[in-house]
């Protein structure tokens, strides 16, 4: 069967890996080349690469990080590889994978172009393309932050009807306020209106394997995303995984065990 | 001591010859990532690899002037590995976006993934019939990232996986496999799976 996933989590700012906490402190952790390689190593389930800082009006729309995504690509790893970041064309998408990504995670172009978004799900396959939606928890349901702005809003009809209508095939649920503080992710960030056949990626201050557990036996989640928490100890994905019981994930290989 | 084989990774533009150039490249085999049928052919087996959607592939392919070459090479018995898309290309045709004829090398037509949606994550494989090829990776975890399927007939069929219902996610005819599943993303699975590829159809 269809297993769920554990999704090892770089963030990357100024091209540094760093500990960031809510996406407004952060610590560096060194180059994002080594916490990738560990992740790799140690066997999660997919690899997300997020470079924060790449389509910042402030900083202009630089692109996505080719650079870095060439770096990493040489490491030759044998996980699956989420890119996001600054990825504003089907073209830079065509190119992350060409370069090494497996899927694509969008942010801006989901507000900012929605035929783009349909392309890059045209040229890839809605498979390749998940779409990252930061969420503020309210008592009235979760709202959609627009990073650039700072500001809430609800869901808009149009990525709710990319997720439903499958031009995109997953939702990257971030609880950006609790991103990186420990045991402070908010179930409610989830109750973002969208339809229950869309699978969900439950990111954002997820540390306790309780509550991995608990997110990942609810139907529409497919996969939790670790990002700090990962970083503390070697084999952590592996430890997170002894510690889920009654899920279906791979099991902890450390190195040798490769059966299903 | 058997000779170090060279591998063709066929280069169309479309997909993750990267990845897979790199999978390959740790096993120890050389490696020719190329669109030349000159350079193609000092190599001992193909892999084709894909990621997108079928009529973009299909439509590269002819762009670089393949689908003859291909189709010549798999019928000259040369050992060839279709991945992920590169395993759909084989097929006869595909429903993806409309109808597109495929390479037509094994019978079956490319067929939304049962249910609709997707075929995300990893799952196990499950070896069909007794090819000893196939039979050190049964029940391994693989992972895949797909949202059609070849149907291709029984008698072609060499693994398959389970969500629902099982589905087909192996084929082989004669000389050719295709494998639905990214091995060069599969960790150490996917390695036993390419070495196995490599060893069992280049001997």
């Amino acid at each position: 069967m269809i297993k769920k996933r554990l999704i090892g989590v770089v963030t990357v700012k100024d091209g540094w890996a760093v500990q960031s906490f809510g996406y407004k402190r952060y610590l560096p952790l060194g180059r994002p080349e080594v916490l990738v390689q560990n992740l790799d190593r140690w066997g999660a389930d997919e690899i997300m690469l997020q470079c924060i800082d790449r389509s910042r009006p402030d900083r202009g729309d630089v692109g996505p990080d080719f650079a870095l995504l060439d770096r990493v690509a040489k490491l030759g790893i044998a996980t699956p590889l989420i890119y996001a970041g600054g990825v504003r064309t089907a073209d830079d998408a065509r190119v992350a994978v060409n370069m090494g990504a497996d899927r694509i995670a969008l942010d801006a172009m989901l507000r900012d172009d929605a035929q783009e978004v349909a392309k890059v799900g045209y040229q890839l396959g809605a498979q390749a393309v998940i779409a990252a939606l930061p969420m503020t928890a309210t008592d009235d349901g979760a709202q959609w932050r627009d990073y650039r702005t700072g500001k809430d809003e609800p869901l808009s009809d149009a990525v709710r009807s990319m997720l439903d209508d499958g031009v995109v095939s997953e939702a990257l649920i971030i609880d950006h306020a609790n991103e990186g503080n420990p045991g402070a992710f908010d179930p409610r960030v989830l109750d973002a209106g969208l339809a229950d056949h869309v699978p969900l990626i439950a990111f954002g201050g997820i540390s306790e394997a309780a509550c991995v557990t608990d997110l990942l036996k609810r139907e529409q989640v497919d996969a939790v995303a670790i990002g700090n928490f990962l970083s503390y100890r070697e084999h952590a994905v592996q430890a997170y995984k002894e510690a889920l019981v009654g899920v279906p994930v791979r099991p902890a290989t450390y190195h040798r065990t490769i059966y299903a | 001591m058997s000779r170090r084989k060279t591998v063709g990774i066929v280069d169309y533009g479309v997909g993750n010859q990267a990845s897979v150039w790199r999978a390959l490249h740790k096993l120890d085999y050389r490696c020719r990532v190329s669109d030349d049928p000159k350079k193609l052919d000092e190599t001992d087996i193909l892999f084709l690899p894909g990621v997108g959607a079928f009529p973009t592939a299909m439509e590269k392919l002819h762009e670089h002037d393949l689908v003859e070459y291909l189709q010549g090479e798999a019928h000259k018995g040369k050992p060839f590995v279709g991945l992920c898309l590169g395993m759909q290309l084989l097929a006869e045709q595909s429903h993806e976006h409309g109808l597109t004829a495929g390479l037509g090398l094994i019978p079956g037509e490319v067929v939304p993934f049962p249910g609709g949606g997707w075929h995300i994550g990893w799952n196990a494989i499950e070896q069909l019939g007794d090819d000893p090829l196939f039979a050190e990776c049964d029940g391994m975890a693989m992972y895949f990232n797909h949202s059609f399927i070849f149907d291709a007939p029984d008698e072609y069929r060499v693994y398959a996986a389970r969500t629902e219902g099982s589905f087909p996610v192996g084929v082989r005819r004669g000389n050719l496999v295709g494998m639905q599943f990214h091995p060069e993303k599969s960790q150490a699975a996917g390695r036993a799976l390419l070495s196995a590829l490599v060893e069992g159809l280049c001997k």
